[in-house]
Parts: C-alpha cells; structure tokens; sequence
C-alpha cells in the first residue's frame, strides 16, 4: 500500500515514533502535531491533497491508506499529549507544596535558671501541705541574722573573715543563710499566732558568704529554709513532713536518714540524708559508695528562737530546715562545677533549666 | 580531728573487735561522721568530724566515751596515782574568775626519751613528736583525753607565778616565735618579770622547755571558754589548746591530766617530782535540768519510759534523780552543751538512735496561707519571659563602683551601698542597678558565638538611703544580637530598640519605657517591678460588649518632619476621631529615603474602625478627612 503514497510521506511515518518519543513538553508536541496532522501545511494535508489529484480508480485504496497513517498519527499524538499534561500538573503541584522536612520557623526559646526552677519546685512540693512562701531582704541586721537564731555573740561566723558587712551600716551584713527569714516571720505573726493556728513556710532565696570564687565556692548561693510552729511538734513531725516532701522530689521508693548533728537554731539538730536518687542507693560516684546523699540540716526549733521572737516555748513548738540549692542542683545535675550557675551561658541555661 | 584506733581500743577494748567501718557507722549515727580513714605507722586513723558544741568529745577517751555509751560497754579505768599535794614549791595565784583551779607539779627530769609508740601515736596523729618527754607527753595528754596541758622551764621562771588580766600593750613572744602586744581582756600565766603564756591558748618562748631544761613547772588548768576563743580569734593564734579550751574542757581532769603527766615524765624520763600542789577549786556545776516527762515525749514523737531515759544519760555520766513528771539531771562536769531540757531530750534519742524516731505528718491547725501576690508576679513574669525566648540569669548582688556608677541613678550614691570587707573592688558595691551584670553577661554570650542574646533577671536594685541599703525588687532585660535569618520564611535583621519597647508593653508597662542602649546593637531595660502589674491585677474584668459588624480598614500615608513624634501625632489624629468606632490606630510602615523631600518622612497610619451597624463608606471618609486634617495641623503633609 505504502508504494502508493510517495517517498516523502513514507518517510515522515517511518520518523514519527522518534520524533514524538523526542517531545519533552506540550510546546514541543503541538508543533509536531501542527506538522503531521494540522489543516494546513501537514504531512495530512498534503496526502488530502494527493487524495484529490489521484484519479478515480486509486481514491479508494489511496484513501485507505492515508485514513491508517492519520488515524495512527492522532492516536499516538493524543495518548502523549495526555501524558505530557499530567506530567506537567504533578509538576506543578509539586512547586505548590513545600517539604515539611525543611527546618520550621520556631518561637525564641528561652529558660528559666536552674537553681530558681529548682526553688519553684520545693515550693511545689510543699504547697499541698499548706506551706507558704516568705521572703526577707538580703542585706539584714546582725540582730535577725545572728542574735535571733540564738547564735552566740562570739560566734566565728561573725567575724568579717566569714560575712559581708556595709560600711556605713557596721550592723547590716549581708545575710549568711535563709534563718533570718525565721525571726523576721515570727516576730511579725507572733500576735497572731493562736488564731493563724501556727504558722508553716518555705524561705527560698540567695545568701552570702565570704567564700572564694571556685569550683565548689561561691560568695553568693541560694538556699531553701522550712519552718512549721503548732502545738507539740517534734522530731516525728520533721521526719514525716521530709520523708513526704523528699519522695515527692525523689520518687516514691526513697528512703531518708536522721542523723544527729548541731545547729545553734535547733534542738534536737540533725543532719538529713537521702538514699542515692542517682543510682537507687546501689552506691555509686556521688554517694561515694555509700548509697546516701547528704541533703539538707534540721531540728526542732530552739526554745531561744522562739522566745526571741515573742513566742511562748511552753506552748508553741516547731521544726526548721535549711537546705542548699547549689549543692542539691550540682548533685542532681553532676555538674562539675559551681561558676557554671552563675556564668549564665544560655546554652548551660537552656539545657539545665528549660521552660516549663 | 584524727582517732587512731589502737588507742581508741585501749581506751575501750570493745572496740578492739570491730570492723573500721562498723566504728564508723556508729559513730555517724552519734552524730561524728567519719570524713576519712587512712593508714599511718602501721595503724589505722578516722578523720572524725566533731561539732563545735562537743568540745568534750575532741580525743580518744571522748570519743571512746561516746561509744561506750552507745554500746554499753565499758572504758579503760582512768587512775593514774595520785601523786601526794604538799606545800606549793613555786607560789601560783589565781586573779581571775576565768581560771578557778590550777593544778601544778615541779619535777626534775632525769635521761630517757619519749617512748617509740609515743611517737608514732603522735605521727598517726600528724602531730609531730618532739623528742623532749615533757613536750610529746602534753601533747600525748591533749590527744589521748583532751585536756591540754603545758610545762614550763621551771629554772626560768622569776618568782611567782600568776593567773591574771594582761595589761594593755604588754608583751608576749609566743612559742610560734611571734611577739603579740596583749590587751586587757587577755588572760595570761606570768611570772614577776611578765607573761609567760596566753592561757589556754599557747605558752612564752622564754619559758619554754629545751633540751637543757633540768626542772619542770607543769601547768593543768581549767580556763573559761570564752576567754580562750576571745583571745585566740583576737590573735588569729588557733592551737589545739584553744580549741579545746574554747569548746569547753573538763576542770576535773585539771588534777588528773597533772597526775598523768607526772605519771609520764617519771616512766619516760626518771623524772623526780620535787613538789604537787592545786591553786584554787573545781567550779560550782550548774543547777541540774528537769527533763519533763511530756517534753520528752513530744520531742520523741512517741512515749518513751522514764527508766529508759533515766538509764542512758546515767550512761552518759549525769547523775540522775527520777521525780513524778520526769527525771531531774546534772550533766557530768565535761558535758558543758546538756544546759537545757531539749538538750537532755535529744541525748535520749540520740542513744536510741534517730532511726527510731517514728514519722508523721504535722496535723493543720489553721487555714493554709496564699502565696503572695509579688511573689506570684515573679512566677509568672519569669515564665512568660522565658517563653518569649529570654534566658533568666542569677548574677552576684555586688558589682565593681565602676560598672555601677555607668548604671545608677545620680540621687544613689554608691557610699551607702558599699562593703567594708568585700572580696575585692570588683564584688564590693551591692548593685544601684541590674543592667550592668546584664550587659557583662549579655557580651559573654555573644562573644562566645551566640547569635542571639536575651536575658533576665529577677532580683533586688539596692537604693541608699540613711537607715541602710533599701531593695527594689526589679527586672532587667537585655536583647541583642540577630533575630531571624533561621529558617526559610523569616528574614534576618538585627534585634532593634523597639523589641524590647515591644516585650515591655507585652508584660503589662503602661508607660513608655526606658531601654537603653548597651553598645552595637544590644539594648537593655530595667523596671522597678511595682511598674508591672501583679498577678491578681489581671482576674476577668467586667464583661464589655463588642461589634460583630464589619470592621472598615484605611490607611493614610503621610508625609511627616523626621523631628515628628508618632505618640504626638496620634494623640491629635485620635481626637479627630470617633473614640467609640476608631478600634486601632497605628502606625505600619515607615519609608526614609533619599527620593524623599528632605527633612521629611513617610508614615503609613492604618486605622481600624467598628460599630454597632454597618458603616458607610461616606461617613468613614469623613474621619479620614478629619484624622488627615489634624495630621496636616501637625505639619504632615498626605503622600502622592
Ligand atoms: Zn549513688
């Protein structure tokens, strides 16, 4: 059949697999199309041109033969322009979508201090026991740091080798623990104290000591003290209240340890252990093997320190605390050493206090 | 203070048969932990921790003492024979009260030295033997029973001997070598040419013993604490005398300890006691303590039987009287902390044991109290900052007078603010303002590559005033660095004046605030916090109704002088205004460029307005006419 058409038309379909394998987009297809089958110019019109010169007796198998080549050619044409379409679509659904695994724009990320988080966590764990917080100025009277705690006038601690004092106030100082904040708050419910029913507080806040910068040394650190005045509190009551509040912080299983110890604010006087939270009491670098963690000083407190502060000691009882912050952060942490808290990099800040 | 156990086993041979570490569990659990063990000259010593009211427990026997009583067992006997008192050799006269009984002996040493396991006791102890048998033997005293003793080269005292006052600015070489000028609350041993030692505390090179010194004069004293911490911290002169002395010694072993003594010399060194005499007598012990049954037993936390108690601190060495509602105690004479009842309790349960104590909750008697209502505005101010991206920072509260004079109001003077024993120039003026450690915080951080820097701090600003340093509890805030630039959708720019204008509005300053400018683009901000608002400030208000009719947006561009101030310009704009319909005014843009006339600016000012009714476009352009007109009276002029 193919003897019927001429060279140059069997040519052209002979190519046209090619050519059209060879269009890469739509453009490149329609300029084909326009080429083989388009009305005017085209390899087709040119066979309908041949169709009508041709004489009678060849119409009909000429015509056959040209309807085969254009039927094939729309065919072949149709099934890629749909596929160059959809091609073309997903293409540019592609450039609408974004990839979610490009890093995301994301709010400032700040932190709160370690030790204050750890402040704010004492204070949680004893809010359900009806404990308050109070709070009282850092640069103090020798009276309320001192005098008020039954802390003889001689004592070393008051020697200018080991507290701050202002030089145009010789009796202000900075304060050298939290216990101050005891006689302020004593002496200021003294009055009150049969309606209040007692009195039970924490005292988080920083303190002063005439130390040495370094690693384990600061002249500034924070400290945590209890106090709960009511009727006929002893040494149980202490042991219960701290044996709740150091599960609450540790975990249920933790065990705590009494050990006798003085403090001229308190007594009896004791100092408070913890079994091991960082290795389950198995004994370990920070236990020093032994399984337990010194974590706090306490007492029954000292009928002085009550008399001090106006309150009958025949009547009125209680227990104290004072814990130190640093300490239980950089045991809790194993932070190597003290300056970091102080140093403020965010990023020490962000990975040891975070939000939360 | 270091126990060596084969002496702590002669002492008390119970303790011959248990492990270190049993040893050092009980006495832990007696409140003396044990810092440390090592081995020394063959033995082993406890680095034993003693609180500074046991001064009775800082040697052998005390500590041996502390365990006999906890296990019940016996001690060695203390009898050394009592050498016969006779006539005073050497006349000692006691001046003061601070020193009721003096206890003496001269002796004339013979040749022989300090036995070896005397000196390796000493060296076990780190103490360094001497090799003069009087010298190592006071020293053995001192560590073995704790009390201190002293000899002096009898042939070099002049005449009598006295316990006395110093006189002002009198003199002493102490054995250190070092000349002290004395004052008149000294208490000093002297002869008649002048002292010979700082008592309780150290004795006089001239009267110390030599390898040439044939005769002896001991001293075994009882000398008042006080006095003795007095003068050892007044010379920055702390010996293990004073310790001793200062924490309260034992005056009955004044007698026994020179018993001892002699007891020594004359084993050691064929010494030949010439002659044994006591100046003074022992104290009169104070009243006994009534231990009431019902403070015992709230102390204890259960109740405890009288006979139990009675039979521990009859352990201890009190003598004990049972009476209906408790028992009536006298502390034995080395016990100078059993002083009240408390004390007397905490004995009991420390002999049983703290681990015995029962554990309860304290019952409520009254309402719990609220959390203040400042300390809740740090909370919350301390969160919303950190989740605004700021970092809170715990700075020292005292910074150099340079640092503090760039920051401090002229009306503060830092005179007021100032220590008078700061660790150095840098830590020596508590803080007129938070900003500087801020700024030294913030520089730190950059410099060691942060990007970005933001900070707070909570914490007292300290103001002079007459009566002392007065605390305002303020915050600061540094912010600087590049915001930005992090991600794909957020462009990078650096952090601006107006971020932190932003962050003060946002916790609540109603006025313009202060950020100041802390070098190349790092600004910081500090606010009193009574500025800020507190925490139950912000309980629901009232209910206010508000429009659900379309909200009507326009924007005005203006151009304006570069001296113009927004707040002034809005402030005129907002009059021209509706107040009830205008919702918000501000401004969105601002364009400086050169294509501009000069001296000006262009301001693009959107307004936001709303009613109860749809609004007409007519009306709507009115106010515009009239917020223009009122910006034109200012000098602005609308853009093209
Ligand atoms: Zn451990």
């Amino acid at each position: 059949m193919d003897q019927l058409l001429p060279g140059d038309i069997v040519e052209a379909g002979r190519l046209f697999p090619e050519a059209l394998a060879a269009c890469a987009d739509l453009d490149a297809l329609l300029r084909l199309k326009g080429a083989y089958v388009g009305r005017e110019g085209s390899h087709a019109a040119h066979m309908m041109d041949l169709l009508k010169a041709a004489p009678k007796d060849q119409k009909r198998d000429l015509g056959a033969a040209i309807n085969a080549f254009k039927q094939q050619w729309e065919e072949a044409l149709k099934i890629r322009q749909a596929e160059l379409e959809s091609a073309k679509k997903a293409r540019s659904a592609q450039a609408a979508n974004w990839d979610p695994s490009l890093p995301p724009p994301r709010p400032a990320e700040g932190a709160l201090h370690p030790l204050n988080r750890l402040m704010d966590r004492l204070v949680e764990v004893f809010r359900p026991l009806g404990f308050h917080v109070e709070e009282g100025p850092e640069v103090e009277t020798e009276a309320h740091n001192f005098d008020g705690l039954n802390i003889p006038e001689d004592h070393p601690a008051k020697a200018s080798s080991d507290t701050f004092y202002l030089a145009a106030h010789p009796e202000l100082l900075l304060r050298t623990h939290t216990s101050p904040v005891q006689v302020r708050t004593l002496l200021r419910i003294a009055p009150e104290l049969a309606t209040r029913g007692g009195v039970r507080f924490l005292a988080p806040g920083r303190v002063y000591r005439k130390d040495e910068i370094d690693p384990t040394h600061s002249p500034m650190f924070h400290q945590v003290e209890g106090m709960l005045v009511g009727h006929g509190i002893g040494m149980q009551h202490l042991k219960g209240t701290l044996e709740y509040a150091l599960r609450a912080l540790f975990g249920p299983h933790t065990e705590i340890r009494l050990r006798p110890s003085y403090f001229p604010f308190v007594e009896p006087g004791c100092e408070v252990d913890v079994s091991c939270p960082l290795c389950d009491a198995k004994g370990c670098r920070v236990c020093k093997g032994s399984g337990w963690v010194e974590i706090l000083g306490a007492g029954l407190i000292h009928p002085n320190v009550l008399s001090y502060a106006g309150i009958d000691p025949n009547e009125w009882s209680g227990w104290a605390f004072g814990m130190g912050v640093e300490r239980m952060a950089m045991m809790l942490s194993q932070t190597p050493d003290l300056r970091l808290f102080f140093e403020n990099d965010q990023r020490f800040l962000r990975a040891m206090g975070g939000l939360d | 203070m270091w126990i060596e156990r084969k002496v702590l086993a002669q002492e008390l041979p119970a303790v011959a048969g248990l492990d270190t570490r049993h040893v050092c569990e009980l006495l832990a659990a007696l409140g003396f932990p044990v810092d440390g063990v090592v081995s020394r000259e063959g033995t082993e010593a406890l680095d034993v921790d003693i609180t500074a009211n046991r001064g009775d427990a800082m040697s052998h026997r005390g500590i041996a003492r502390e365990l006999a009583t906890k296990l019940a067992q016996p001690m060695a006997p203390l009898a050394p024979a009592e050498p016969v008192e006779g006539t005073p050799i050497v006349d000692v006269r006691l001046e003061v009260m601070a020193c009721p009984v003096y206890s003496t002996a001269v002796l004339e040493l013979g040749s022989g030295s300090t036995p070896l396991e005397v000196q390796s006791f000493l060296l076990a102890l780190e103490a360094s033997p001497k090799r003069l048998p009087a010298v190592d033997a006071s020293n053995e005293l001192l560590h073995r029973y704790g009390h201190p003793t002293h000899a002096f080269d009898a042939d070099r005292i002049e005449g009598a001997v006295s316990v006395r006052w110093a006189r002002a600015g009198e003199a002493l070489v102490t054995l250190d070598g070092i000349e002290r000028t004395l004052t008149s609350l000294d208490m000093v041993i002297a002869d008649e040419q002048g002292p010979i030692a700082l008592a309780g505390v150290m004795g006089g090179e001239r009267t110390k013993v030599t390898e040439g010194t044939r005769r002896v004069l001991l001293e075994s004293a009882y000398f008042d604490a006080k006095t003795v911490r007095a003068a050892a911290r007044r010379h920055s002169l702390h010996t293990d005398a004073s310790h001793r002395f200062g924490r309260g010694a034992d005056p009955a072993m004044a007698r026994i300890a020179r018993n001892q003594l002699v007891e020594r010399l004359t084993q050691w060194c064929g010494a030949r006691l010439v002659g044994a005499w006591t100046a003074g007598s022992l104290p009169v012990p104070a009243a006994p303590t009534f231990l009431k049954t019902t403070l015992l037993t709230r102390v204890a936390g259960e109740i405890l039987s009288l006979a139990e108690a009675a039979e521990i601190l009859e352990r201890l060495g009190c003598a004990v009287a049972m009476e209906a509602h408790g028992l009536r105690v006298q502390a034995p004479t080395w016990r100078h902390d059993l002083v009240i009842a408390e004390d007397l309790a905490e004995e009991v349960l420390r002999l049983r044991g703290y681990e015995r104590i029962p554990s309860v909750l304290p019952p409520m008697e009254g309402p719990p109290q609220t959390l203040s209502a400042t300390y809740l505005q740090r909370q919350k101010l301390s969160r919303r900052l950190a989740h605004l991206g700021f970092h809170q920072t715990v700075t020292y509260g005292f910074i150099s007078p340079e640092a503090d004079g760039a920051f401090s109001a002229p009306d503060n003077p830092p005179e007021g603010r100032t220590l008078s024993n700061p660790l150095g120039l840098e830590y020596s003026v508590m803080r007129g303002s938070l900003l500087p450690s801020l700024q030294t915080t913030a520089e730190q951080n950059l410099r060691q590559g942060a990007r970005e820097v933001r900070l707070f701090e909570l914490g007292p600003a300290y103001t002079s005033s007459p009566s002392g340093p007065r605390e305002v509890p303020s915050l600061a805030l540094v912010w600087g660095g590049t915001l930005g630039g992090q991600d794909y959708l957020t462009p990078a720019r650096a952090v601006r004046e107006a971020d932190l204008t932003g962050i003060a509005h946002d916790l609540g300053l109603t006025r313009a605030p202060e950020v100041r400018s802390l070098g190349e683009g790092l600004f910081g901000l500090e606010l009193p916090l009574a500025d800020l608002p507190l925490a139950g400030d912000r309980i629901i208000p009232t209910f206010r109704p508000f429009s659900r009719f379309p909200v009507v947006e326009r924007d005005l561009s203006l151009l304006v002088d570069l001296g113009q101030t927004y707040e002034a310009l809005a402030a005129a704009m907002r009059v021209a205004l509706p107040a009830d319909t205008l919702q918000d005014l501000r401004c969105v843009d601002v364009f400086r460029h050169r294509s501009l006339p000069e001296g000006r600016q262009a301001w693009l000012l959107r307004m936001r307005f709303q009613a109860d009714r749809t609004l007409v476009g007519d009306e709507v352009d009115g106010w515009i006419a009239a917020a223009l007109g009122a910006a034109e009276s200012l000098g602005a002029k609308l853009r093209a």
